[in-house]
């Protein structure tokens, strides 16, 4: 398989053509995504794909094409598309037209980015499995009785079945990072504010971000390089330094964070510990020891502030202007969020809830403040266990746990992502790296470091 | 329990609200151990949007957000009253 680099390369002095790039893709969707395999990552592909592709093909003639010229890039079905169904996958929205492109959209179009369909998702992204699609589950292509992970099921899996070069999928407690770790590709939660969510369908303002994912380190940065940029249409995006997908070297001056959290499976401690101990030893890196307050408390903070903004987010959604009503047509995971969140609204008043669960927020980004003071990024898995087999009966408890690891980072607003690190049972394992907010150009030079050493 | 998409019948649909309410309880309690009495929320900058005047839809924009309508009626979207 080539390289997105290389992929890129091979685009843009002619040697692929953007047509011929779409077809294959197209015919790999056509062999095992609702048959062979029956992956199932996408639930609309765009029909006028080929069209687009002969125009790239044109610019790339011309020498005008954009920075992704002829990339083919799959979009979750929670980022408005014009021309795309964004069903969030759910029978609430099952007939919902895009009526416009999310800011991320038209930066891609202006890129020259060929947007090939929507993905599968967990029905409004609750979820962190990718079996609570109204749609079915979608299947890991690295092992295919199992779960994605999710809420980013189908972008992931986009990617990993060799459906698309790029995905896009959002991130609001691991969304992106954890299918990115279960299904072996590379999937990156920008710090909040770097990318504009106009147009995405929200679960939790105060938490989401879209994100890139793919194959590469490269591919992932060029992805965010395109869509990151204040937008006047999101009050909370900022404009931060660039991002430079050609300068991805870190150096040797690096202070790598260790973090040590209990109740991790052994086996995917044991895999990233010596990862980052062979980096260490290739660059010269240094690695500290460090311990992070009130990180243990991240699961319980995290879900009192989602299901208030979850079900403050979901009164729209009223049947009237769009779609049906949603407590009369969505799963189960939907609904306990919805009644959770109106409990919680109901019982307010007292602060016990949502004004505790902000406070811890802050603490939680305090210790996060204070470590980057000290090293230049955090590592730790991406995902404390290995991914159930779908359909497997689980508390809902121990379903919230798969986020244990990567919600720290959405509470404290810094950036993150998940890189390949190996397999156990033949089972991907992603490594977690976080960098301070806005640092993304850090964290992915130490990425690219990593991934380089095979 | 099976995280499988399924509809949601009237007796699950009051469990579900009691499971909720036991969880938020649960993950409320556990943050009640911490000293949260001194914690000042940071001001975040530029949360205030300015709402200028909006920007102008293109001239499909109507029709489009009209097509997704379920009940209308020409010019307007048709809502039944009190059933919302």
């Amino acid at each position: 398989m080539v390289s997105t680099e290389q992929k890129l390369q091979l685009l843009k002095s002619g040697k692929l053509s953007a047509v011929d790039n779409v077809k294959q893709f197209l015919s790999a969707i056509d062999k095992d995504d609702q048959k062979g395999k029956n992956i199932n990552a996408f639930l609309e592909l765009n029909k006028n794909i080929l069209e687009e592709a002969k125009r790239v093909d044109e610019k790339i003639k011309k020498d005008k094409a954009g920075k992704l010229a002829g990339l083919v890039i799959s979009v979750k079905s929670n980022i408005n598309t014009l021309g795309m169904k964004a069903t969030c996958a759910s029978k609430v929205l099952d007939n919902y037209q895009s009526t416009y492109d999310a800011a991320v959209i038209e930066k891609i179009r202006a890129e020259d980015g060929l947007i090939i369909g929507m993905t599968n998702m967990d029905e409004f992204a609750c979820g962190g499995s990718g079996e609570t699609s109204a749609f079915g589950p979608t299947k890991n292509p690295a092992s295919l009785e199992r779960i994605t992970g999710g809420s980013s099921s189908g972008a992931a899996a986009s990617v990993a079945a060799g459906f698309c070069d790029l995905a896009l999928g959002s991130d609001t407690g691991g969304s992106i990072r954890n299918p990115a770790s279960h299904c072996g590709v590379v999937g990156i939660k920008p710090s909040y504010g770097l990318v504009s969510r106009y147009g995405l369908i929200d679960l939790s303002m105060s938490l989401d971000q879209i994100g890139p994912l793919s194959q590469d380190v490269f591919g992932s940065t060029l992805l965010l390089s395109v869509i990151a940029g204040k937008d006047d249409r999101d009050a909370i995006s900022q404009q931060s330094k660039s991002i430079e997908y050609s300068k991805l070297d870190s150096g040797n001056k690096i202070i790598v964070g260790r973090l040590k959290i209990k109740d991790i499976d052994s086996k995917i401690q044991k895999l990233i510990d010596v990862r980052v101990e062979e980096a260490s030893k290739k660059y010269g890196w240094k690695i500290k020891d460090i311990d992070l307050s009130f990180v243990d408390l991240a699961i319980q903070t995290y879900y009192l502030l989602v299901y208030v903004e979850f079900f403050s987010g979901t009164r729209r959604f009223d049947g009237r202007r769009y779609g049906g009503k949603i407590e009369e047509a969505c799963g189960p995971e939907v609904l306990r969020r919805i009644l959770g969140g109106s409990e919680i609204t109901k019982a307010e008043y007292g602060g016990k809830y949502y004004d505790r669960a902000l406070k811890a927020k802050q603490l939680i980004a305090d210790a996060f403040a204070k470590a980057f003071k000290d090293v230049d990024c955090i590592v730790m898995p991406t995902v404390p266990k290995l991914p159930h087999n779908i359909g497997e009966k689980i508390s809902v408890e121990s379903m919230y746990a798969y986020d244990a690891l990567t919600i720290p980072a959405n509470l404290a607003g810094c950036c993150a992502l998940s890189l390949p690190a190996g397999k156990i049972d033949g089972v991907p394992v992603g490594l977690q790296l976080m960098s301070d907010k806005f640092e993304e150009q850090t964290m992915l030079s130490i990425a690219s470091m990593i991934e380089k050493l095979g | 329990m099976s995280y499988l998409w399924h509809q949601v019948s009237e007796e699950e649909r009051e469990e579900i609200r009691k499971e909720a309410k036991r969880i938020l309880d649960d993950f409320s309690k556990k943050l009640a151990s911490l000293k949260l009495k001194d914690v000042v929320l940071q001001d975040k900058e530029n949360l205030g949007r300015i709402e200028g005047s909006g920007t102008t839809p293109d001239s499909g924009f109507k029709e489009r957000m009209f097509a997704n309508a379920p009940n209308k009626n020409k010019d307007a979207i048709l809502a039944e009253k009190k059933k919302w």
